[in-house]
Formats: structure tokens, sequence, C-alpha cells
């Protein structure tokens, strides 16, 4: 981690997701909103089908982040905004999130270091001022 | 009555506290796909984001306040945002207060910004997590 600057890129990360991650995401998470699972009531809310969980896509964001420095204990801040779900078809094979980082800001004195994380799926992104702090 | 600027500042803690266990983090590690041994074994950290299932204990008793009018299939997680003073781990018991900060009208919803300590029974700060939701007032038409 000596070599730290801004501009700074992390290892990128792509992650297929399908129904199947959804259903163990909701059973682990404890969110059950049927949005993620059952295209008849996200279709009833005017979805364009089920959609990831959108904390399940901020915690892949986040391995981008706990992956490079290792220990998520140094981990201070994280922050996403949610732009465009994702929509998970109903097929083997699912929908791809594309991740990676940047560090847009070092903090010598207070030894941290912003990263700028990128999301996209399907040419789109999907978060949105995805932002982490780490102790160096 | 539905949700206004008068209910900022109104706290929503979770019924009871919640019993961090290695196999639930496990489970969560797993399920997000993160093989990071950080998340295995005795001394079982959490992963971030699973700060965000514990402050939704405190969301439930928000939910449920009939004054707020709040339905979840009406809400859209717009952003969320966590401060983390040190990792949850196995062992801990974490309690969560939710705390409604801002409210404001947009268009046809309500932006509801609402804050979650997440700490010990003993008072020790572990993380505050920040969610902003819209709520859709009537049923869109």
């Amino acid at each position: 981690m000596s070599a730290v600057e801004v501009g700074t890129r992390l290892p990128s990360l792509t992650v297929t997701l399908r129904r199947a991650d959804l259903v163990r995401y909701a059973g682990a998470s404890g969110d059950f909103n049927p949005i993620h699972y059952s295209d008849r009531m996200a279709s009833a809310l005017g979805l364009p089908g089920v959609i990831a969980h959108g904390m399940l896509t901020m915690a892949e964001a986040a391995r981008v982040v706990t992956d490079w420095i290792g220990d998520p204990a140094r981990l201070v801040e994280y922050g996403v905004r949610f732009t465009k779900p994702v929509v998970v078809p109903d097929d083997d094979a699912g929908a791809e999130v594309a991740f990676g980082g940047t560090v847009v800001a070092v903090d010598n004195e207070s030894g941290t270091a912003e990263v700028e994380i990128i999301a996209e799926s399907g040419g789109q992104k999907v978060l949105g001022r995805a932002r982490a702090i780490v102790r160096l | 009555m539905p949700i206004d600027e008068s209910m900022v500042g109104r706290k929503y803690p979770a019924a009871e506290p919640y019993q961090v266990g290695r196999e639930k983090i496990r489970e969560f590690a797993d399920a997000i796909g993160d093989s990071n041994p950080a998340y295995r074994g005795d001394d079982a950290v959490a992963p971030p984001t699973f700060a965000f299932p514990l402050g939704s204990r405190a969301l439930e008793s928000l939910l449920a306040d009939p004054e707020l009018g709040l339905r979840l299939d009406r809400i859209v997680h717009g952003a969320q945002k966590f401060s983390y003073v040190r990792p949850i781990k196995a062992g801990d018991e974490i309690t969560a207060t939710a705390t409604i900060t801002t409210v404001r009208k947009a268009g046809g919803v309500d932006v509801i910004i609402y804050e979650t300590e997440l700490a010990t029974p003993e008072g020790e700060l572990v993380a505050t997590c920040t969610s902003t939701i819209s709520h859709a007032a009537e049923q869109a038409g």
C-alpha cells in the first residue's frame, strides 16, 4: 500500500448475478421484498423485471475496496447512490456487473485515501457517487 | 396522516439487540460471494454492508409507526452511506436506533433521510448508517 496516490487504480471485479444469488442474498440479509424474486410483483410495481437488491450491488462494489486493502477494518466510510436497478433475468446467463475503483484523494495527515468506485451493467452506470474512505 | 417535516427528530429503536454470530457472518459473506478470510472463523468480522440488515431492524419500527404512513411497497432506496467506528464482529450484541433527519417533498414523493446508529448495549457506537429513501405518497397513476 506504499505507492498509493491520486490516480492509483484498484483491481477490477466482474460479478454475475443470477436469480439464485438474489434468493440467497434475500435469505442472508432478511430482505424478502418480492421485487427481488417475483416477476409478477416486480411488474406490478412498474419495474422492467426482477431487480437485484441495491444493497447486494453495494456489497459487491465494496469488495473492490476490501480486496485491495485486505483488512476490512480499514474501511472508514462508504456510500453510494442507487442510480439504476440491475435487472436479473430468469436464465442461466444472469446479469453481469463490472466494478472498478480509482484513488481520487490522499490525505497524508490522517493517513486515509478516498476511492471512487464505478459500477456498470449493460453499459450503464448502476451506482452513482460511490465513494469509500480507507485507512492506509 | 402522511409523513411531514414535523416528524424530523423522531427516534425508532429496534425491538431488541441483535446477537452477531460467526455463522451468520459467514452466510452473509457467502451470499455476496466474498471469500475474504476476515469473515470466517472465531474472530470473524462482518462485511461492511452487514451493518444494513442490523439497521433494518430499526426501520421495521419506523415502518410500523401509523403516523408516518409508510409502506414498504412504495419505498425506493435512493442512497446509502456507512460510517464505521470499528467492524461488527462475531460475539457482538448490537442495538439499532433510527432517527429521521430529513423529510422533503420532491415531485410526487417524500424524500426521507434517516440515520441509524448501531451500538453495543453499553453505548459504544460501532457504525452509523445513513439511508435516503423516497416514498410515493399515492399510487402512481
